[in-house]
């Protein structure tokens, strides 16, 4: 990859702004030129003058930016450039370069890899929150289990613990068929 | 066009109708989605983002909560309209860097609003005032719904929503409240506040994103994992964590206002007075000042004026917000004149 990426920084102690030299600067990157790595840090006048800065009622930096900013610094292996996705075309390799997954069927592909940088950012848990309605086949009953989740979690409100102990014996049924 | 018109007035999460909105400023829940077969943004050809958008806008027009909202195409924004929606929490910085086959599509209120080929093809989010966060989470996953009609979402059972970063997996879900901590703040709380938060598998923040310092004394809490949890859990946690720390606002408000009243009413009425005196006024100074007459306006220091007004403010004063409303480029020195008439103006009409 060749080119230039910026990346937000957290700097350890107070800085100055780098052009002016008189404010505290706010902004801090980290920028890649060419495996080149410089820091910019600029007080938020001069950042707006280079069209870095932001304003009030910004939404915050993303914590992909911060992601793309951990995984950047690390070599990719050649067995990591190897294996590539048969949709995309992204080898894991170039998704730890940006940070970024390719295409839904990089997390079948490319799971082997992927596997432990999601148990690194997520912990070793399984996903348990919704699911599309009309997903294929096996997504169905998942969703199924979904809502009565949620239909108990009512029946719980409601006090109605006969008819939620029913709903919970349901669910534990489903969830050992999968 | 579109947008002068909806500069000319705030968003309606602004009003300050919601619970505790003297201090949760606004709540918001975000979802990520992808389409499965369709390569993700940061990696797609144009001609895969233009098939993924035609999908996502055909997929808007059957949809009873959006086929009435604005339709906004952000190659044909100039870079301050870009920073406007910005301003108004209607896009990321990401996608305020433009961009061929990117839309915004927002309802009228504001309340709703879906950006389209940002990191994943569809990033749907809805704002409401105050806490009431498992409202906005209810919405969106309506709206999601109904989307999901006309839509293939990429999905797996282990993974949840496969979505373009590993940070958003799961769920693909931020739930968040942007809350004014300025007693806090003034007493030096904010710090351990900000660890004891993360110690709770929150993340907090300043406006200006993570180690930076927050301006106007205005704070995010957020979740920061998407997966093994339940959305209504996340919800949940987020929305008592955000509640401990109002509470927590609300006992400094007290202790400072019987400790050290007279200085508290001094520095208020000083900022009152400046704002409605100066004909100049940079950005930062504003929403410092801003903050503090928001406090004393909380405090019941103001009778003559409310939480809303001072909201109304924030939106109005911001740099793009000016220059849309105004229909032109201005230099720094015009728009802190502009801004500095607007706020003396409309605390004038309220005397």
């Amino acid at each position: 990859m060749i080119g230039k990426k910026k990346t937000i920084i957290v700097p350890k102690k107070k800085m100055i702004c780098q052009v002016c030299g008189e404010r505290e600067a706010t902004f801090h990157f980290q920028e890649m030129t060419n495996g080149q790595v410089k820091e910019l840090h600029l007080c938020e006048i001069c950042a707006q003058k280079k069209g870095l800065g932001q304003t009030f009622f910004m939404p915050s930096f993303s914590l992909s930016d911060l992601m793309a900013g951990l995984t950047e610094l690390e070599v990719p292996l050649s067995e990591e450039a190897s294996v590539t996705c048969s949709h995309c075309g992204l080898s894991y390799g170039d998704i730890k370069r940006k940070g970024k997954i390719g295409c839904g069927l990089c997390y079948q592909e490319l799971e082997e890899y992927l596997t432990p940088l999601l148990e690194r950012i997520q912990g070793k848990v399984r996903h348990s929150g919704k699911v599309p309605k009309k997903g294929k086949v096996e997504d169905q009953k998942e969703r199924r289990i979904y809502e009565l989740r949620k239909e108990l979690e009512i029946l719980v409100r409601k006090e109605e613990y006969e008819r939620a102990a029913k709903l919970r014996d349901e669910i534990r049924r489903l969830e050992r068929e999968k | 066009m579109i947008l002068q018109e909806m500069a000319n007035s705030a968003s309606q999460w602004s009003r300050a109708d919601g619970p505790e909105a003297e201090i949760v400023f606004s709540c918001r829940v975000r979802l990520a989605r992808n389409l499965e077969g369709f390569t993700f943004p940061p990696w797609a050809h144009d001609s895969v983002l233009k098939d993924v958008s035609d999908k996502v806008l055909n997929a808007v027009k059957r949809s009873h909560y959006l086929k009435n909202s604005r339709l906004i195409k952000m190659s044909e924004l100039s870079s301050t309209e870009r920073r406007f929606l910005l301003e108004r929490h209607l896009i990321s910085p990401e996608f305020s860097s433009g961009g061929p086959h990117r839309f915004l599509i927002t309802e009228k209120r504001e309340m709703i609003s879906l950006m389209v080929n940002e990191e994943d093809h569809l990033r749907l989010q809805s704002i409401l005032s105050g806490l009431q966060l498992m409202d906005a989470w209810r919405l969106t996953d309506k709206i999601d719904d109904e989307l999901e009609q006309n839509l293939d979402y990429a999905f797996l059972p282990q993974w949840g929503y496969l979505t373009s970063c590993p940070t958003n997996t799961g769920t693909g879900m931020r739930a968040s409240c942007m809350l004014h901590l300025p007693a806090l703040a003034v007493t030096h709380k904010i710090d351990e506040l900000m660890k004891n938060i993360s110690k709770l598998g929150l993340v907090a923040r300043g406006l200006y994103g993570e180690g930076t310092k927050s301006q106007g004394d205005f704070f995010q809490i957020s979740n920061q994992v998407t997966l093994g949890s339940r959305e209504e859990e996340v919800v949940d946690h987020v929305e008592s964590v955000t509640r401990q720390v109002v509470g927590q606002e609300k006992k400094a408000r007290d202790i400072l206002l019987r400790r050290d009243g007279i200085q508290l009413r001094d520095q208020m009425g000083r900022a009152y007075g400046t704002l409605v005196s100066a004909y100049l006024l940079r950005s930062e100074e504003a929403i410092s000042l801003l903050s503090k007459l928001r406090l004393g306006v909380s405090l019941n220091l103001f009778p003559q004026l409310n939480v809303q007004v001072l909201n109304e403010l924030f939106f109005m004063i911001t740099p793009a917000q000016l220059q849309v409303k105004e229909g032109k480029e201005m230099a720094p020195l015009d728009r802190d004149e502009l801004r500095a008439k607007v706020i003396r103006q409309r605390l004038g009409e309220l005397k």
